[in-house]
């Protein structure tokens, strides 16, 4: 079992009876004498999944992939069952959000993005150019080429072709890059009802505030290797070798800190204040349920119990430093 | 089908993108995708710095031969003007202005696509690759051939060679733009810094291989345009010695084979 497997939680299945929309099996691609992917398997259904990794992990590498844009040197890629790299008609289902930010300087937004919707057999492409260009919340009418749009706007006009088509699987490489506060929320909350109405949307990003509003499901990839899939709090759960570090705010932090000591549910503590104890724990329902009773025993008074090291932004620290 | 345009700044729920959006057809290159592609391309290939450098190449042309008359027509020259106007269309016209015009056309027509990373918006469609790379080849085509044209036929005209060697150059001209097109449009997709290699291909292969023998000429684009020149005027040329019916029919083919060569390109083709 290699170490993605370690950490896959909750992610598709492939069965006998039932397609993911996209399934990577064992991929592996190098350019040269770099490794950008390596031996990378899962299955993606509907819904929003996060692809996290630091600078140079493979991310766009991988999605790359998954929409044929380069083929694998091992393993194989279905979108929908099919083969993107070899069977084009699937590009009808497909959409990308690209990590450039070059577009074609000689068209204006709604040309390109009716370029775009014509081109993968929209019927009414002006119409539907227009409708994705609102969603997006730019004015189809504005004629002036793209080149002269902020780099927020060519971002959103980059989002505005990738949908136009309406698409089953949904492929967005940094798709907040340039966006203001106000434009990433609309942005997310879009993407959000795209996975809710059945679409398969990955979107990649290196920045953990942003992929926490995503939702929990993500993939990790670390060098190129699959470091873990699924919700990022279950993935935590598994992480054995990095106990979790819990804060509690008690009138008698040393009596409750001794007690739970005794009792082996925490395996190191530090009293960091006159009402602050920070534990750690490698049995953290254990601790949660013990916590309380341990406080009511002590007479002590909990004001408060925070886990410091589940959140997004720690599973990643502790994945990439592995 | 129609469908509601949301005011500006008024985000719509993506609910009703699903509805708004009609369905792709199933299978097949979508209708109209050659029309629009060609159309993209065309749009992309006109700047103006390339025409002007291709109508100053041309406005080259016109004064050389200009010159070349006011010399054949002198008392003490010995030349005869359709020899000497013959002789500079295939020189100076075919072997510079119609490779090198066709060059910087050709080349950029997916070329650039693939330098400014814009390659992906045509590639990840379910348009079949022999439709763009034959709206490439054809865009290119389209744009070169009146920046070259024009000005070559009335360089041919201002030889004072007549109209035997306007009709040609004009013939020549078509069928050499084509033939080149398509060489070039692979080229562009195929390597980073087309024109230069363009260039390499056209000095080295062209300009010297293709006088070593008559098996490396058959391979050279310009002895069918040279060819084409001397069945008209019937002034002997240098490579200029294949049929006139093959002079027309193989470097059309020549596109269409290079045409097929970069749909294969393009299906195989790493997408940045």
């Amino acid at each position: 079992m290699t170490a993605a497997l370690d950490h896959r939680v909750g992610g598709v299945e492939p069965g006998p009876d039932r397609t993911p929309m996209v399934a990577v099996d064992a991929c592996t691609r190098w350019f040269g004498d770099v490794v950008a992917v390596s031996e990378v398997s899962f299955a993606l259904d509907a819904g929003v999944t996060a692809l996290l990794g630091p600078n140079g992990a493979g991310k766009s590498t991988l999605l790359r992939l998954i929409c044929g844009l380069v083929a694998p040197a091992r393993g194989t890629v279905r979108v929908l069952g099919r083969d993107p790299r070899r069977d084009i008609d699937v590009l009808r289902h497909l959409g990308l959000v690209p990590q450039q930010e070059t577009v074609f300087d000689r068209l204006n937004a709604l040309e390109l993005v009716e370029l775009c919707a014509a081109l993968r057999g929209v019927g009414s492409p002006r119409d539907a150019a227009a409708h994705a260009l609102g969603l997006v919340e730019l004015d189809p009418a504005d004629p002036r080429p793209l080149p002269t749009y902020s780099r927020g706007m060519r971002q959103r006009v980059k989002v505005a072709q990738a949908i136009v088509h309406d698409p089953r699987v949904i492929v967005l490489d940094e798709p907040l890059t340039g966006l203001d506060p106000r434009q990433r929320r609309h942005m997310t909350d879009l993407f959000h009802q795209l996975g809710d109405q059945g679409r398969c949307v990955i979107v990649s990003s290196h920045v953990l505030e942003e992929v926490e509003r995503f939702g929990s499901n993500v993939l990790v990839i670390v060098q190129g290797r699959l470091a873990a899939e699924g919700d990022f709090r279950a993935i935590r759960d598994l992480m054995d070798d990095r106990p979790h570090r819990i804060r509690i705010r008690t009138d008698r932090p040393h009596h409750v800190a001794g007690r739970l000591l005794a009792e082996r549910s925490v395996v190191g503590l530090d009293v960091v204040d006159v009402d602050t104890v920070i534990v750690e724990t490698d049995r953290v329902h254990d601790l949660r349920r013990s916590v309380a009773v341990v406080a009511r025993d002590e007479g002590a008074t909990l004001w408060e119990v925070v886990p410091l090291d589940d959140d997004l932004d720690s599973v990643f620290r502790y994945l990439v430093g592995r | 089908m129609a469908v509601a345009v949301p005011p500006t700044g008024t985000p719509e729920p993506a609910s009703e993108l699903a509805d708004a959006a009609p369905q792709p057809s199933r299978r097949g290159s979508p209708p109209g995708a050659f029309v629009r592609l060609y159309g993209v391309f065309l749009r992309h290939l006109l700047t103006w710095g390339r025409a002007t450098v291709i109508v100053a190449l041309g406005g080259l042309a016109v004064l050389v031969a200009l010159a070349v008359n006011v010399a054949a027509n002198e008392a003490s020259s010995t030349t005869d003007p359709v020899t000497a106007g013959t002789e500079l269309m295939n020189r100076f016209g075919f072997t510079t202005v119609v490779p090198i015009c066709a060059l910087v056309f050709a080349s950029s027509a997916l070329g650039d696509t693939v330098d400014d990373r814009t390659l992906v918006y045509l590639w990840l469609t379910p348009v079949a690759r022999w439709r763009m790379a034959a709206a490439a080849t054809l865009a290119s085509a389209t744009v070169a051939l009146p920046l070259v044209f024009v000005p070559l036929v009335l360089a041919a005209a201002a030889t004072g060679a007549g109209g035997a060697l306007m009709g040609g150059t004009a013939v020549a001209t078509i069928v050499g733009v084509i033939g080149y097109s398509g060489v070039f449009v692979t080229l562009g997709l195929k390597f980073k810094r087309a024109l230069v290699w363009g260039i390499a291909y056209i000095l080295i292969w062209e300009g010297f291989v293709a006088t070593a023998s008559e098996t490396a000429a058959k391979l050279s684009l310009r002895a069918y345009t040279a060819s084409i020149l001397s069945q008209y005027t019937g002034v002997g040329l240098r490579l200029g010695t294949l049929t006139l019916g093959s002079s027309l029919l193989v470097p059309p083919l020549v596109a269409l084979a290079f045409t097929a060569l970069t749909a294969r390109l393009l299906a195989r083709t790493d997408v940045d």
